[in-house]
C-alpha cells in the first residue's frame, strides 16, 4: 500500500509506508521460533550475540549498498514502525532479522512463499546428518 | 582439578558449550541471504567481502585514538581537528579501506572527535535512524538504536544522562551531537585522575565504548560497559511526517 503523496522523491524514487498487516510466515516465527537469549541460556552459551547477526548486518550492508535494493534510510525507519508494533516482544536482533525479511516481502524483493520453502529446504539440509 | 581432568579422553579440553538446536531465526536469515544473491540483489562475492568488514569492527581504535591522545598533546591537537588523519595512526582508514575503498554509505567519512572538558560534556546520537562511527567503534548498542533514547536524550540529555548513572553537575554543559550520513562523532573525554603514569595499553583499557558515544566516563577499575535497560517509546514512530 502506498500514500500517493510520499510517491515522488525525485529521481524516481519511490516511499512506501510499511505494510504493518501481519505476514503469516513471519508471524509464526515470530511465536515459535527460539530467540538466542533462551537457547545461550539453556545451552550455557555466553556469547552475546547470535552467530549469525554478522551475516545479516552483511546482509543489510549489501542490500544497500550493492544495487541499492533496499536503502539504509528506508530499512531502519521501517525497523523502528515495526519493533514498535507487530515485532514489539521479539527482542533484539531477531526484530532485526524479521524488520529485514518484512521489509522485503512487502516490497517484492522476495516472495513470503518461496521464503518459506527455502527455510523449509534449508532446515532439511541441516539436519540431514 | 588437574591436566589428566581437564581434558577429554582424545586429549583435549573440552569445547566451549555450543548451541546444539537450529533455530528458525538462523534458517529465516540463512533463507534471506541465499534468495537475495539468487535474484541477483548481491552476489556471494558481496556478502563475504561485507561480512569480513562486519568482523573487523570493535571499539579498540577509537579506545586507542583516546588513549594516545591523552598522552601526547600534538597527537591530540590532530585528533580534535582532523579525526580522519589521526584515525590512520590506530588502523582505520576512513577514505580507502574495504569494502568499498571510498568509505560506506552509512560509513561515510568524516568522523569528528568531540574533546570533553571539565565544563563541557559531549555526548553522541542519531536522532534519524541509528548513525554510527562503525570503522572506528564497532556495532552500535541496541540501546543507541532505539527511538527512546534518540528522541529524548535531545529533549532532556542531562536526565538521559543520568539514567545511564552519570550524574553532572549543573554547571557542566552538554552538547548533544546528532550524527548523519556524512559526519560521525566520538567523545574525547577528560582523562581522569589516578591514571597517572598508565601506559596506553593501560589507557586504552578503560575507555569504552559507553565513554565513547559519551553516556559514561572512564574510571580506574572499569573496563566493561554497564548493561543499559531498552524502553520502549511512549508514541508510535511515524516517519516521514
Amino acid at each position: 500500500m502506498t500514500n500517493p503523496e510520499k510517491q515522488d522523491h525525485g529521481a524516481g524514487m519511490i516511499r512506501q509506508e510499511p505494510e504493518l498487516s501481519p505476514i503469516s510466515l513471519l508471524e509464526a516465527i515470530r511465536r515459535h521460533g527460539r530467540v538466542w537469549g533462551d537457547l545461550a541460556a539453556q545451552y550455557g552459551v555466553t556469547n552475546p550475540d547470535p552467530p549469525w547477526k554478522v551475516n545479516l548486518e552483511a546482509t543489510c550492508d549489501a542490500l544497500s549498498a550493492e544495487a541499492c535494493a533496499l536503502p539504509l534510510l528506508e530499512r531502519r525507519a521501517e525497523e523502528d514502525e515495526l519493533s514498535a508494533s507487530l515485532y514489539s516482544d521479539v527482542p533484539f536482533p531477531e526484530r532485526q532479522l524479521l524488520a529485514l525479511a518484512h521489509s522485503m516481502i512487502i516490497r517484492g524483493l522476495v516472495d513470503e512463499e518461496e521464503l518459506g520453502r527455502r527455510m523449509k529446504e534449508i532446515y532439511r539440509r541441516l539436519t540431514s546428518v | 582439578m588437574s591436566d589428566k581432568h581437564s581434558k577429554d579422553e582424545h586429549g583435549h579440553r573440552p569445547p566451549a558449550p555450543m548451541v546444539d538446536e537450529v533455530s528458525d531465526f538462523e534458517v529465516l536469515e540463512m533463507a534471506v541471504r541465499e534468495l537475495a544473491i539468487e535474484k541477483g540483489l548481491f552476489s556471494a562475492e558481496d556478502h563475504r567481502r561485507w561480512t569480513e568488514y562486519v568482523h573487523t569492527l570493535g571499539p579498540l581504535p577509537a579506545a586507542r585514538l583516546v588513549a594516545k591522545a591523552w598522552l601526547d598533546p600534538e597527537y591530540k591537537k590532530l585528533a580534535v581537528t582532523d579525526g580522519v588523519k589521526a584515525s590512520l595512526d590506530v588502523g582505520v582508514d576512513w577514505i580507502n579501506s574495504p569494502p568499498t575503498n571510498f568509505g560506506t554509505p552509512s560509513d561515510y567519512c568524516n568522523l569528528r572527535v568531540l574533546e570533553d572538558t571539565p565544563k563541557v560534556k559531549h555526548v553522541v546520537v542519531c536522532t534519524l535512524c541509528s548513525c554510527y562511527p562503525r570503522p572506528i567503534l564497532g556495532q552500535s548498542p541496541e540501546w543507541y538504536r532505539t527511538p527512546n533514547y534518540r528522541r529524548r536524550l535531545v529533549r532532556w540529555p542531562r536526565q538521559v544522562l543520568a539514567e545511564f548513572g552519570l550524574q553532572l553537575p549543573p554547571d557542566v554543559d552538554i552538547r548533544v551531537a546528532d550524527s548523519n550520513q556524512k559526519t560521525r562523532y566520538i567523545v574525547l573525554p577528560v582523562r581522569p585522575a589516578g591514571t597517572e603514569g598508565w601506559t596506553e595499553d593501560q589507557l586504552a583499557e578503560i575507555v569504552t565504548r559507553d565513554c565513547l558515544i559519551g553516556v559514561a566516563v572512564p574510571k580506574p577499575g572499569v573496563t566493561a560497559n554497564a548493561k543499559r535497560p531498552v524502553h520502549p517509546a511512549v508514541h508510535p514512530v511515524q516517519h516521514g511526517h
